[in-house]
């Protein structure tokens, strides 16, 4: 059953724009108009606050944890043109980097695939998106693309590390050479890939079809498959399934998901990359799931036998 | 420059005036100001001189008055008192009221002279009606135009005759004068009261609006749906008008709040911050006018008349007339030190228009001054004026902050109490101060801060002192704003354990020091490009957990459903007074008429939040939120403590929740991976059936029936008859079977369209266990066959070296080992070989048995060895999702049966150099004396694959020979007498 496992009371003193639970879904990070990040710990249904952030001036947009295997690592960032990467050291949690390098507010910010370490991706709305990545000697060496989307960046998202397409054309015995991938959205309505050739950040590829700005990006989990897919939703209403069977990855192909009344704020995958979970300005959650035949379907509010999630704003509704 | 214009305003008192109105004549020369007992013409040749009077009688204040534009009736003026428009002529020094129009049944809002016919005038009135009057027939309006909504402005079109605007409420309606019946066009201009309307000079479509909601837009009204600009003011804004020279445009305030005494000049072209404030009044300002150019003068006046009861004349000369063009863009970026990109100006002026948007809020605060305080002012006493004004304006209120002011001296002390710190500041105002003349800032004992902090305190201070004094505003303020804001944040540094090693040194910090507190508050112009928050969001998290949260239910969304979320933060600007709520504005208009009794606070309008968009249901008690708001804007350590105060039960007088709860739900069910399944899989290498078996009832537990028949299937097809033989000759192995690898084939793909990677990934595991590698001993019979250049690895059998890296268990390092031998020809001897070596690699070898046997190996498996670097990512995957679910026993097992490649060897690494003629040679042979590489030094037949040498000696051979020789001797086979057992270790 669909059950909710947790209610977290942020007490947050503005409205919410980002919640997030680590690796193994034990902590909860929280961030606000209010300028705060708030880290919970949730096991076992409980609400345990853990920190109380502060540092941003300005609202903040997105929080964003890293892996694991780096320590216990959490990136901000903010309207006040801030990122600020928040570690936890015996038990404290800390400013541990703070990035200034933008001109406008910071809108989204994403982790890389640990198999690159630590790298973060932060797109802001001075139109840059620039790629933090923490050396060797632990100083964090900055590298930014400029102008990558007029207007503004609006969102960025990593592509996992296994490019399904580069497996089979791997030379054998190889260790795979991973290529550094992302995509990102912005106010030019456009889908941008980028890829990391030489140490060199390069747009890779250009989706168009969105008719308004671009809020976010989602590139799906792979679990193996030769196919990369990624989840574009839009100011217009609409998301769009973009998928890419070429081992080259040059040929994507849309496929709208949905055409919603209102903006579509947020897409996200589940870790099998099947379901995607899609938020907006209509404050509805609506779940989606691609059939056998490659169709999707709304699920949320379809009765699938013992998962009945129904639609989930009423839930929270009854709730409160 | 501004500073020579300033001082030359002409200012001149009527003090029992008690005008509400005041125009200016087509020809410049006079100035009518409308009393209530007397109507003032003021000769502005000599405004000093006392003004001729015409008397009226009349229990009602004049609400408008305008000359008639036109030269030939340029002694024609009209005044609307109350419910009719007197029509008064003016000559030869005396005047007199020759007609009325009597028609409206309300008071008359507005009335304007057309531009194009000398005898028609148009008035509005509350009464709904709008009335186009002919001069020559006053008995009754030509032309009624009804709007049904009271009007408050009403303006002719400059370029078309025919054409007129009219405010009603934030609507615009356009008209055209011969279709009286319906409007053109209806512009929905704003959310609250317009309080002024102005055609552009030049433009036939353009006019601009001015509002209560203290925004100034640019419309064309055939593009009524959306803003051709915006100017975001921090206060209600009372009238904007156009100026006669390009580019420019004229703000001032709604008088009633009695904050702010200054117009404000600003560029159309850039409306982040003002060109120039007018400043000199003591009280609010009513009107403005422009006087009409002089013929050969290339300046133009500006005549303003305020509460204050004077008459000021304010020259603009070209240099000010050319800030309004883009020239005045430039020089106001002079000195920024932020980067400046031509192409993107507006971005590195930022810092400078969101500081002067905070300045102006600043002023605005000081509240109303009170015209009691007034002095007689002749010009060129202004510059003592402008700091004495100053200081009177300075908002005492500042938490920790008293300052001592001494206009007479110029000088000003701040004394500031942070914690255990207290500062003490000088600041000495110049006597240009604050044309372009910045105040010097000297700390003074008993200061307790450090130097450095000193020095930086300094040096924030004269840039924003620098910043406002360009433009000749105050800076007073502000700087003590800054050092606050310095202050605190220095202070939460200290308090803040977070301040060690990882704090890193920030490159940009430095330009951006300046500027620490820009970003506090909504507004900024960037805010068109920054995309409207999100306040409401789900996302997965961890393996089976859906995190989202919802706008609260409390909150609603005031503007109507069918109207879509806007897409960027300048939305909010249209909110910033955040008294009103945004979205009831339209209905409840009344309400914004509340405003004009009491002044809202600054902190109101500085905690306009995203929540400001939302409409709350419920009403927050005043004092909660006032503090609420205070507290969150200067006062976070204070806050901290109100919030616990709060969390002690103190619920009536609890503020409206602005967050709403995130909920975690459970969402795994939905997922094609379980939990259960991952815990209670097995992997028993030894038994295979049992362990497709075991699994198959674990399924079936967790009612997965068709991965219980999978199971099944599977059990069937690792059954031990169906074993392949190792003779290729006896039978067709299984795998060629259709019920062979093409179900399991079909099987992997069907759960590759479920994304079970949990399926595909036991599959994988379990077939690769079915069918395991040769067994050591097949392996190292083959041992002839493998690559000479293995010696880089100095004394350990290659297949070991390659392999050790991999997994712990035995299967797998059997695994990996068998492929790299099998991969002659390669130069890294690991990893799963590609198809194509299968395929055309078998040209290599000599025997044709030897490469049918190898097929025969390939033919016998039921997983597609072309296909194992997709099923090692499944299994990847997998482990990766049991990992998260803390089964790390179970990920170990998992990856046993992933042949991932090892790290790339980084270390020594040895090549292969021809004994004979020293060049680097690979096989078996050298390419350039034809003699064999690498002799054994026992056998002397060249070496390939495994084989150990000598470090010190560089002698060596086959392992076997070698591990042979060194059984029984201690010296080297070759004879050189070297120690090879002691000088390197086999």
């Amino acid at each position: 059953m669909v059950s909710v496992i947790n209610t977290v009371d942020t007490s947050h003193e503005d409205m919410i724009h980002d919640a997030q639970m680590d690796y193994y879904g034990t902590r909860l990070a929280t961030c606000s108009s209010d300028r705060t990040v708030k880290i919970f710990d949730v096991r076992n249904g409980g609400q345990i606050l853990v920190a109380d952030l502060r540092g941003h001036e300005g609202p903040v947009w997105q929080v964003a944890w890293a892996h694991p295997m780096f320590g216990n690592i959490l990136a901000s960032c903010s309207y006040d043109r801030k990122v600020i990467v928040w570690k936890e050291e015996n038990g404290a949690w800390d400013k541990m980097y703070e990035y200034t390098g933008h001109e406008s507010s910071v809108n989204s910010v994403c982790w890389g695939p640990y198999e690159f370490g630590l790298i973060l991706a932060c797109g802001s709305s001075d139109g840059a998106i620039s790629l933090l990545t923490l050396t060797g000697d632990q100083q964090w060496d900055v590298k930014k693309i400029s102008n990558a989307h007029t207007i503004g960046c609006n969102a960025v998202s990593w592509a996992p590390a296994v490019v399904p397409g580069s497996l089979i054309d791997q030379p054998s015995g190889q260790k795979p050479n991973y290529v550094k991938r992302f995509v990102s959205g912005g106010c030019d309505n456009l889908v941008k890939l980028w890829k990391e050739e030489d140490g060199q950040w390069k747009e890779d590829q250009k989706l168009e079809a969105h008719s308004d700005w671009v809020r976010d990006v989602g590139w799906a989990p792979s679990i193996g498959l030769p196919t990369s897919t990624i989840a574009s939703c839009s100011q217009d209403g609409r998301v769009f399934i973009w998928t890419c069977d070429d081992p080259a990855g040059n040929t994507w192909t849309a496929k709208l998901l949905h055409k919603f009344n209102d903006v579509v704020w947020h897409v996200s995958w589940s870790i099998t990359g099947n379901i995607l979970a899609v938020s907006g300005g209509d404050n509805k959650v609506t779940l989606w799931k691609e059939s056998m035949e490659g169709q999707w379907a709304c699920i949320s509010d379809v009765s699938k036998g013992q998962g009945a999630v129904s639609t989930i704003t009423d839930t929270q509704q009854n709730e409160q | 420059m501004a500073a020579r214009w300033s001082s030359e305003n002409v200012v001149v008192e009527f003090r029992d005036a008690q005008a509400t109105a005041m125009s200016v004549d087509c020809l410049g020369s006079h100035a009518v100001l409308s009393g209530r007992r007397f109507l003032y013409l003021v000769d502005l040749e000599a405004p000093s001189e006392p003004p001729r009077k015409i008397g009226r009688h009349s229990k009602w204040d004049v609400g408008t008055v305008q000359w008639n534009p036109h030269g030939s009736e340029a002694h024609i003026f009209a005044a609307s008192s109350n419910q009719r428009v007197d029509l008064y002529s003016w000559r030869d020094g005396c005047g007199e009221a020759h007609s009325s129009l009597q028609g409206h049944t309300r008071v008359i809002s507005d009335l304007d002279w057309s531009w194009f016919d000398p005898e028609l005038l148009v008035t509005s009135s509350v009464d709904t009606y709008i009335y186009i009057w002919d001069t020559r027939d006053a008995r009754k309006p030509t032309v009624a135009l009804s709007a049904v909504a009271g009007a408050s402005q009403v303006k002719w079109n400059r370029k078309n005759q025919n054409l007129l605007a009219s405010s009603h409420d934030g609507d615009v309606r356009i008209w055209d004068k011969r279709k009286p019946n319906t409007a053109v066009e209806y512009v929905a201009a704003h959310l609250s009261k317009i309080h002024g309307l102005d055609w552009h000079p030049d433009g036939e479509f353009v006019f601009a609006t001015s509002s209560q909601d203290n925004s100034v837009r640019f419309w064309d009204f055939r593009q009524p749906r959306k803003y051709l600009n915006i100017l975001s003011c921090q206060v209600p804004v009372w009238k904007a008008r156009y100026t006669p020279f390009s580019n420019g445009l004229v703000t001032v305030m709604v008088p009633q709040l009695r904050r702010e005494n200054s117009l404000l000049l600003w560029s159309t072209l850039d409306l982040n911050s003002p060109v120039h404030a007018f400043v000199g009044h003591d009280d609010v300002v009513l009107e403005f006018q422009w006087r009409p150019q002089k013929a050969g003068s290339k300046d133009f006046q500006l005549v303003t008349w305020s509460r204050d009861q004077t008459l000021r004349i304010w020259r603009v000369d070209p240099q000010l007339q050319k800030l309004c063009v883009s020239d005045g863009v430039e020089d106001l970026m002079e000195g920024m030190s932020l980067t400046v990109d031509t192409e993107k100006s507006p971005s590195s002026q930022g810092p400078e228009g969101q500081l002067s948007g905070a300045g102006d809020g600043l002023l605005d605060q000081g509240g109303s001054q009170s015209s009691g305080t007034r002095q007689d002012l002749a010009p060129g006493s202004g510059l003592t004026q402008t700091l004495q004004q100053e200081f009177s304006l300075v908002n005492q209120q500042i938490r920790n902050v008293n300052m001592e002011m001494d206009a007479m001296n110029r000088s000003c002390v701040v004394s500031a109490h942070f914690g255990s710190h207290q500062v003490h500041l000088v600041v000495k105002f110049p006597d240009q101060y604050p044309n372009n003349a910045a105040p010097t800032f000297q700390f003074v004992s008993p200061t307790t801060i450090s130097s450095t902090m000193k020095t930086k305190i300094q040096k924030i201070l004269r840039d924003t002192s620098l910043q406002k004094v360009k433009r000749n505003l105050n800076c007073l303020e502000p700087c003590v704003r800054q050092l606050v804001s310095c202050l605190e944040s220095d202070m939460t540094q200290e308090d803040s354990p977070a301040s060690g090693p990882f704090v890193l040194p920030n490159p940009v910090t430095p330009s951006l020091q300046a500027f620490p507190r820009v970003t506090n508050t909504y507004g900024s112009y960037q805010d068109a490009n920054i995309p409207f928050p999100r306040t409401s969001g789900a996302r997965f998290c961890g393996t089976g957990c859906l995190v989202y949260f919802t706008r609260p239910i409390s909150m609603h969304r005031s503007a109507p459903a069918i109207e879509p979320t806007p897409r960027s933060l300048s939305a909010l600007s249209a909110y910033h007074s955040g008294v009103l709520t945004p979205m009831k504005m339209r209905s409840e208009s009344q309400s914004t008429l509340r405003l004009y009794s009491g002044s809202p606070t600054r902190s109101d309008k500085d905690t306009v939040s995203i929540s400001s968009f939302y409409y709350k249901e419920r009403k927050l008690p005043v004092s909660a939120s006032r503090r609420w708001s205070v507290q969150t804007l200067y006062d976070w350590p204070k806050s901290r403590r109100f919030k616990t105060k709060r969390e002690g039960a103190d619920y009536s007088n609890r503020p409206i929740k602005l967050a709403g709860k995130v909920i975690v739900q459970d969402i795994s069910c939905l997922l094609p991976v379980h939990k259960t399944l991952g815990e209670n899989y097995i992997l028993n290498m030894s038994d295979i059936q049992e362990t497709c078996q075991k699994n198959a009832a674990a399924a079936l537990a967790v009612e997965r029936r068709d991965v219980a028949k999978v199971w099944a299937l599977a059990s069937a097809a690792t059954s031990q008859d169906l074993s392949p033989d190792s003779d290729p000759d006896t039978e067709t192995p299984w795998a060629r079977h259709p019920f062979g690898r093409r179900l399991l084939e079909t099987l992997l793909d069907h759960y590759s369209h479920m994304s079970d990677v949990q399926t595909l990934a036991m599959l994988c595991s379990v077939f690769k266990a079915q069918a395991p590698p040769p067994d050591c001993s097949t392996l190292y019979g083959q041992l002839p066959r493998l690559p000479s250049h293995h010696p880089r690895y100095s004394s350990f059998t290659s297949s070991s070296v390659t392999s050790g890296s991999c997994s712990s268990t035995s299967d797998s390092i059997n695994a990996s080992t068998w492929t790299a031998v099998r991969d002659p020809d390669h130069i890294s001897p690991w990893g799963e070989p590609s198809p194509d070596d299968y395929r055309y690699g078998g040209q290599a070898y000599t025997d044709p048995r030897e490469r049918e046997r190898d097929q025969h190996d390939m033919n016998k498996r039921l997983l597609d060895p072309a296909n194992m670097p997709q099923f090692d990512d499944f299994k990847k995957c997998y482990g990766e999702i049991l990992y998260r679910w803390g089964l790390r026993d179970k990920r170990a097992d998992v990856l046993k049966f992933a042949s991932c490649p090892p790290e790339p060897h980084k270390g020594i690494e040895f090549g292969v150099y021809c004994c004979h003629c020293r060049s680097q040679a690979r096989g078996t042979q050298c390419a350039v004396c034809k003699h064999l590489t690498f002799q054994c030094a026992v056998c002397h037949v060249a070496v390939r694959g495994s084989s150990n040498f000598c470090l010190s000696c560089g002698h060596g051979g086959h392992t076997n020979h070698m591990m042979d020789w060194f059984r029984r001797q201690d010296e080297c086979p070759a004879g050189c007498g070297c120690h090879c057992l002691l000088q390197s270790t086999f």
